[in-house]
């Protein structure tokens, strides 16, 4: 019960084709998981399902609430954001903090207010007037005075610039999560996520392929930077990936230990996003 | 309940410009003209001319007649016609809203998945059953309450403008229309004639959001489009079967069903197809209370129940549709 999101053989169809091919998974309260994979992997059927915005097959529980027939009770406890500026057009700044404190029972006002405050957004603004970035803007501060307990962001940031997306993660782990709060964020972005998750979840074809914590991803992982002559032991090692830089080969490793690494060559931990193309190699393939 | 208000609001702020400011334009230009109709007249004296006759209860009387008809007696019956009928002038105000009514019920459940943001209404604890309520709410109430205060005050300002003209020609009428009872009690009787609208509309209403929650593009071409290729085949194979002497009776079905999906949203719908009959009280033209009696008697009509339950169970697939559509 203290799994945020519990999934057990969760599968979605769309005819023949298979989306979601009966997935297991577990999310823990106070986390936060980037959801990671190629396009049409299947990583926005499975938020979509977890949000009970299409019917699927198999267990999936969302605060011990069933998204299918439990929709409106679960979504006093969980907000999203599903895509970028899709707020509607004739939509004013003030009218919409009105909207959501009106209609939202754990909606702070004065906290959209302050967040507002920092951006260019006016209260008489209409959204059709905004860049693609204040739109961002007063989305994620509607959302970020909500107190939802689970916050599921579906490439939040597609499309805007670096300075609204640094700003946009910036603002969403310094003033919105705390241990009792749990975000799903998937993003084709890696590096620009990869330094606030706590867990990751990589899925390929429809079926999750890595599933850790970034403290395991931390130990299991390791690239080597190996010299020539020491190609062959590291070859003997059987490294997941290899690539040349500098004439040096570079090499990662899962599950081999740092030590009998060391000896191989200068070792440091990979990025999620190095670690993400090994794992995926072959996907358009 | 909050929530609702709330949801209501949300229609205003996205189409007050359908159901205020069309009605209110329309209001206006009548007023505006009739204004200047009389200033005219009465500024250049026109109205003084003994070539202008005028009908008085179907007789032309001549200007010099004027002040003999006007007794004390004429002048209460005038006033009295007048007060009842005034509200008629606001007719044209009565036509904008089953017009913005329509294209707002096709717009209402697919302008945001054409635009996406149904995804943000979604992220919010609002049940699919709520916001579709609230629409059919803002369309066949808060519409025609907005409408029948405007056409009310429209038309009141006419009536006002035709008091300085007829007084113009000598007779006060101000006195006693301002102190007949029916000039107040009028737009209360077009109130009282909402809940029959509705019921009369719900088909209408249903049919449109049916379309409006399913269609994935071109929302008018399928709700007026299909109606009419079905009407197009009935009549067809009707002409078939006439062949082996049978019929599908598709000259009832085009007129009872059909009409029913399409023209409900017209105010008194339900004297247009001839099923109840429009009260006619002689040369005192339509008298307003008797209007309401035979609208309210409308509802012994038993194809309004089975039209307006056809209506909800449209209303509830719409619903059904839109909490389960994948919007990509």
């Amino acid at each position: 019960m203290n799994a945020v999101i519990s999934a057990k053989n969760l599968t979605k169809k769309y005819g023949k084709q298979t989306a979601v091919g009966g997935i297991d998974f577990e999310i823990p309260a106070g986390r936060i998981v980037g959801l990671i994979g190629p396009n049409g992997s299947g990583k926005t059927t499975t938020l979509k399902a977890a949000l009970g915005l299409i019917p699927f097959e198999g267990e999936l529980r969302v605060m011990g609430l069933d998204p299918r027939t439990q929709r409106d009770a679960l979504m006093q406890d969980v907000c999203f954001i599903a895509d970028v500026a899709i707020l509607p057009r004739w939509l004013r700044v003030r009218d919409a903090v009105d909207f959501v404190a009106g209609i939202h029972p754990r909606f702070d006002r004065s906290r959209a207010e302050r967040y507002i405050a920092n951006t260019r957004l006016k209260p008489e603004m209409k959204v059709k007037q905004m860049s693609k970035g204040m739109i961002v803007q007063l989305h994620l501060a509607l959302v970020m005075a909500i107190d939802a307990k689970l916050l599921v962001l579906d490439e939040p940031t597609l499309g805007l610039d670096i300075l609204y997306r640094k700003q946009f993660y910036q603002n969403l782990l310094e003033d919105y999560f705390d241990e009792n709060k749990t975000i799903v964020i998937t993003t084709h972005q890696v590096e620009e996520v990869e330094h606030i998750l706590t867990d990751l979840m990589f899925i390929r074809d429809g079926r999750i392929v890595l599933a850790a914590s970034m403290d395991e991803v931390g130990e299991r992982y390791v690239e080597v930077m190996v010299p020539a002559d020491k190609v062959n032991a590291a070859n003997a090692l059987q490294p997941i990936d290899q690539r040349t830089v500098f004439g040096k080969s570079v090499m990662l490793f899962d599950g081999v230990s740092r030590a009998q690494l060391a000896a191989l060559g200068e070792t440091r931990n990979p990025s999620v996003a190095d670690l993400f193309v090994a794992t995926m190699k072959g996907t358009y393939a | 309940m909050n929530t609702m208000k709330w949801l209501l609001r949300r229609e205003f702020w996205e189409h007050k410009g359908g159901f205020v400011w069309a009605p209110l334009i329309a209001a206006v230009i009548m007023v505006v003209l009739v204004a200047g109709v009389v200033g005219y007249g009465v500024s250049s004296g026109r109205m003084n001319g003994d070539s202008i006759t005028v009908r008085v209860g179907g007789e032309e009387v001549h200007r010099s007649q004027m002040a003999d008809l006007a007794t004390r007696h004429s002048r209460t019956e005038m006033a009295s016609v007048a007060a009842n009928n005034y509200i008629a002038v606001g007719a044209p105000v009565f036509i904008v809203l089953p017009t913005v009514a329509f294209f707002y019920f096709l717009a209402a459940l697919y302008d945001d998945r054409r635009d996406r943001s149904i995804l943000f209404w979604k992220s919010l604890p609002i049940s699919d059953s709520t916001t579709v309520l609230s629409k059919l709410l803002t369309g066949l109430v808060l519409a025609p309450v907005i409408t029948v205060g405007i056409a009310s005050a429209a038309a009141f300002l006419i009536l006002m403008l035709a008091g300085v003209a007829v007084s113009a020609q000598g007779v006060n009428l101000f006195g006693p229309v301002l102190s007949n009872v029916n000039l107040y009690l009028s737009p209360l009787y077009l109130l009282a004639m909402i809940p029959v609208y509705v019921l009369w509309a719900l088909p209408t209403a249903g049919w449109l959001l049916l379309v409006s929650s399913w269609a994935k593009s071109k929302v008018f071409l399928w709700a007026v489009g299909l109606p009419l290729i079905v009407a197009v085949l009935l009549k067809w194979m009707d002409y078939l079967l006439a062949l082996y002497g049978s019929t599908i009776h598709a000259d009832w079905i085009v007129n009872n069903v059909l009409e029913t999906l399409l023209l409900g949203l017209v105010p008194g719908a339900w004297f247009m197809d001839g099923g109840t009959a429009m009260p006619v009280n002689g040369g005192h033209g339509v008298d307003l209370l008797s209007v309401l009696g035979a609208s309210w008697g409308s509802l012994a009509r038993p194809e309004l129940w089975v039209g307006a339950a056809a209506g909800v169970a449209m209303i509830l697939s719409a619903v059904r549709l839109r909490r389960w559509r994948d919007e990509g």
